[in-house]
């Protein structure tokens, strides 16, 4: 094949922002290439420039060995077909197809001969005088294509030119797409941010990023081969888990090792595991590599994608005190005032205020008419030391209510496998508090005051799990345990085997299934 | 809404009252004669015969309509070409420009063209040129809106498109532009030649008396001379044309649109 297209060293500033960054690439002959990625990285910028609507600030477009910067769009052997396809309204369909003839000044038989035969190629036979803007999305898209083809440009540039269609006139264009480009022979550059479209048409993928080209391959080699973590997730689904390479062929996660095919990685570096959830096979437990236990089962249609835990995250227990309701009320100044006891960190004593003091205790005075009253005074003395501290809230008619500060030392476990801290305290509510939560997770995170990190940089972890040992419904008073847990090693699976939740299962796959990858700079 | 149909009772009542009835009283005083009582008939063409044998009323009848036509003319040329500036200009100054273009219209057509008499009054041109000035001053503005809002609803994709199928700039205009912004030209023309063809107050005004049209004609015969039926007869006739002209450009409008392919 013959290259056709060389963008060499391309730059794109608009107003100081970089829109591409220095793209290179080769596009050759008859080929269907395919610019994926999500929108703002720069496919559609990089098309417009290659049709000739941008100028690139640096570097240069070359067609056939030639510099096109000074060609105009209007005389480049290029044609585009529109994400809003573009018709123009005030034309039929034979002329929005002439259009681009009638401007060359072809003889009158030699464009309808080419009209004619375009209209044919798109199955558009019968619909030369309809109105355009009558028109549905997709006989509007072929009107876009047979505009464009007539004029048998070298090179067909496609912008997103199949998203505005519904799900299965997409599919069929898929399909239309590449069977007229096999039949005209000429080279397609398709813009797209649907990986499935890219997959199915594409002779080259070209995955983009923020302006930089992340991966030039076939659909079958970005597919199973992608370079990094960004591409893998970009194309198809994927279980993308952090490990390190042990030596050649010996891969380690969640301190098991596992075989695999990759090699030529640094000893211990570590790495990114690709297992795609179409690759790994249920087994009875104790049969595979590892076990897991099925969380949750979706049903997808042609197979069931299953949620697997294989490692439990970092957990934390607390108890919960119920106590009865401590409401004190004054009957002279016709108040009301609750307060509740609670357990605080040794280390945040030191910047502890009088408005903190309130929230943590959830401290509220009310009058007859439900209306609050505010707490004007708030009285303690904690030291930093552990210990029990009294405190009281009072308002300005008197009502006052007592409450402990129970300081202790910090409640944190680490798990140094998950490189993960969570903390925790105990603490004191009443039966119709629970009763009224309506989101009780989140109340019991917040009453506990939970809250889980990563060791390793101090980023905030998601606290993905709240257990608890009580009905939310009929509880009465006592102490119970509630349990926090960050998200543990899930493992998405893909099978037509039906699984039932909560069910102990083997996970097994082959060493060429596993695809080790670079981290990303 | 079948309920809310009968909502347009008043609505036609008032039409019938205001619109239908006087259109059929001045087709009735167009064909009687004067003098009658209006319970006795006297069904004639005279009012017509005498408009046509006279030489000056279809001379003045002439005049109105090239008037008309020469300002609709140079409304369209002075604006197509302004309001495509505009459309082009980045969005805060199109508005501005706008703005600057409708603030005359904010103050009334009257008071306006007594300003200019004011202006014109010292120059030593003649009153043809000083009404032409009028015209041109109280209608432009409305030639301009017209071809703009047509201009800016244009897809700026299209003009893309055009020049990805190998149309220069010229040719863009010519093919896509154009006809594209045809529909504000011909509402364009229908606000500028009609009220132009019936205007009586602005060659009154600036024409210093010599300067008789259609409209003055009317107003005449109305209000000083009193002659209601070849009054009416003289508005029957000017009905007509505006008619007719109406009819034609709109026919032209569409046959400009299919003609595209040459």
């Amino acid at each position: 094949m013959k290259k056709l297209i060389e963008v060499k060293n391309v730059v794109k500033t608009f107003d100081n922002t970089v829109v591409l960054k220095g793209i290179s690439l080769d596009i050759y002959e008859n080929e269907f290439v395919t610019l994926l990625g999500p929108s703002g990285c720069g496919k559609t910028t990089l098309l417009r420039i290659i049709a000739g609507f941008l100028d690139a600030t640096e570097g240069q477009v070359m067609m056939d060995g030639e510099d096109i910067a000074k060609i105009p769009a209007y005389k480049r052997d290029v044609n585009t077909v529109f994400q809003h396809y573009a018709l123009f309204p005030h034309l039929d369909v034979y002329d929005n197809i002439a259009f681009g003839l009638k401007i060359k000044k072809q003889a009158k038989d030699i464009i309808d001969q080419k009209v004619m035969r375009m209209i044919s190629l798109v199955g558009l036979e019968g619909f030369e005088h309809r109105d355009v803007t009558s028109m549905s999305g997709g006989q509007q898209q072929r009107v876009a294509i047979a505009r464009a083809l007539v004029n048998e440009p070298r090179v067909l540039l496609l912008d997103e030119s199949l998203s505005a269609l519904d799900k299965n006139l997409r599919k069929e264009m898929q399909l239309e797409l590449k069977e007229i480009q096999r039949e005209v022979g000429i080279t397609f550059i398709f813009v797209t941010h649907d990986q499935e479209e890219a997959l199915t048409m594409s002779d080259k993928i070209v995955i983009m990023r923020d302006g930089e080209i992340e991966q030039i391959g076939t659909p079958v080699q970005v597919y199973n081969e992608p370079i990094n973590e960004y591409c893998a997730r970009f194309i198809g689904d994927s279980n993308i888990i952090d490990g390190t390479m042990v030596r050649d062929r010996l891969v380690r996660f969640d301190d098991v090792d596992y075989e695999c095919v990759d090699y030529g990685f640094d000893k211990d570096e570590a790495v990114d595991i690709m297992i795609r959830p179409e690759d790994i096979d249920i087994v009875p437990r104790n049969r595979g590599l590892l076990n897991g236990e099925v969380k949750s089962v979706l049903f997808k249609g042609v197979h069931y994608e299953v949620i697997a835990e294989t490692a439990s995250g970092t957990s934390k227990t607390v108890t919960m005190h119920i106590t009865k309701n401590q409401d004190v009320s004054n009957e002279e100044a016709g108040e009301k005032i609750s307060a509740s006891s609670f357990y605080m960190d040794l280390e945040d004593v030191a910047s502890l205020t009088d408005s903190e003091v309130i929230a943590r205790a959830n401290a509220q005075a009310w009058n007859k008419d439900d209306e609050f009253v505010s707490l004007t005074k708030v009285q303690y003395d904690v030291k930093p030391e552990v210990g029990t501290y009294p405190c009281s809230f009072t308002t300005d008619a008197g009502t006052t209510i007592r409450i402990n500060i129970n300081v202790v030392q910090p409640q944190v476990i680490e798990d140094e496998s998950n490189e993960e801290g969570i903390q925790a305290f105990d603490f004191y509510k009443t039966a119709d508090e629970i009763k009224e939560s309506v989101a009780l997770d989140t109340d019991l995170i917040r009453w506990a005051d939970a809250y889980a990190w990563n060791i390793e940089d101090n980023s905030r972890v998601e606290i993905w799990d709240v257990k608890y040992d009580f009905d939310d419904e009929n509880i009465t008073e006592g102490d119970y345990q509630v349990t926090f847990s960050t998200q543990g090693r899930e493992i998405k699976i893909e099978t037509t085997d039906r699984i039932e939740e909560g069910q102990k299962i083997g996970l097994k796959w082959s060493p060429e299934d596993i695809h080790v990858m670079r981290k990303m700079g | 809404m079948k309920s809310f149909s009968k909502m347009v009772y008043p609505y036609v009542i008032w039409a019938m009252a205001m619109i239908v009835a006087p259109m059929l009283m001045l087709v009735l005083y167009a064909f009687t004669v004067k003098g009658n009582s209006v319970l006795t008939f006297q069904f004639t063409i005279d009012n017509f015969i005498r408009f046509f044998s006279d030489p000056v009323f279809p001379g003045v009848l002439w005049r109105s309509l090239k008037l008309a036509v020469i300002t609709t003319v140079i409304c369209i040329a002075v604006g197509y070409p302004s309001a495509y500036i505009i459309a082009k200009l980045k969005p805060n100054s199109q508005a501005l420009m706008i703005l600057l273009i409708t603030l005359p219209t904010w103050i009334n057509m009257l008071v306006r063209t007594y300003a200019w008499r004011g202006i014109l009054g010292h120059l030593s041109m003649s009153g043809e040129l000083k009404v032409y000035i009028g015209m041109l001053y109280n209608f432009l503005p409305f030639m301009i809106l017209q071809i703009y809002t047509a201009l800016s609803k244009i897809d700026p994709n299209l003009i893309v498109a055009a020049h990805d199928l190998g149309a220069n700039n010229r040719e863009t205009f010519r093919r896509v532009i154009l006809p594209l912004s045809l529909p504000g030209v011909v509402s364009g023309i229908t606000l500028v030649f009609l009220p132009a063809v019936s205007s009586f107050f602005i060659p009154k005004l600036l024409g210093g008396g010599q300067y008789v049209l259609i409209g003055n004609l009317i107003e005449d015969y109305f209000i000083s001379t009193g002659d209601w039926n070849f009054g009416s007869a003289i508005s029957l006739i000017m009905a007509i044309i505006i008619l007719a002209s109406m009819y034609f450009t709109r026919k032209l409008d569409r046959k400009v649109g299919e003609q595209e392919d040459d």
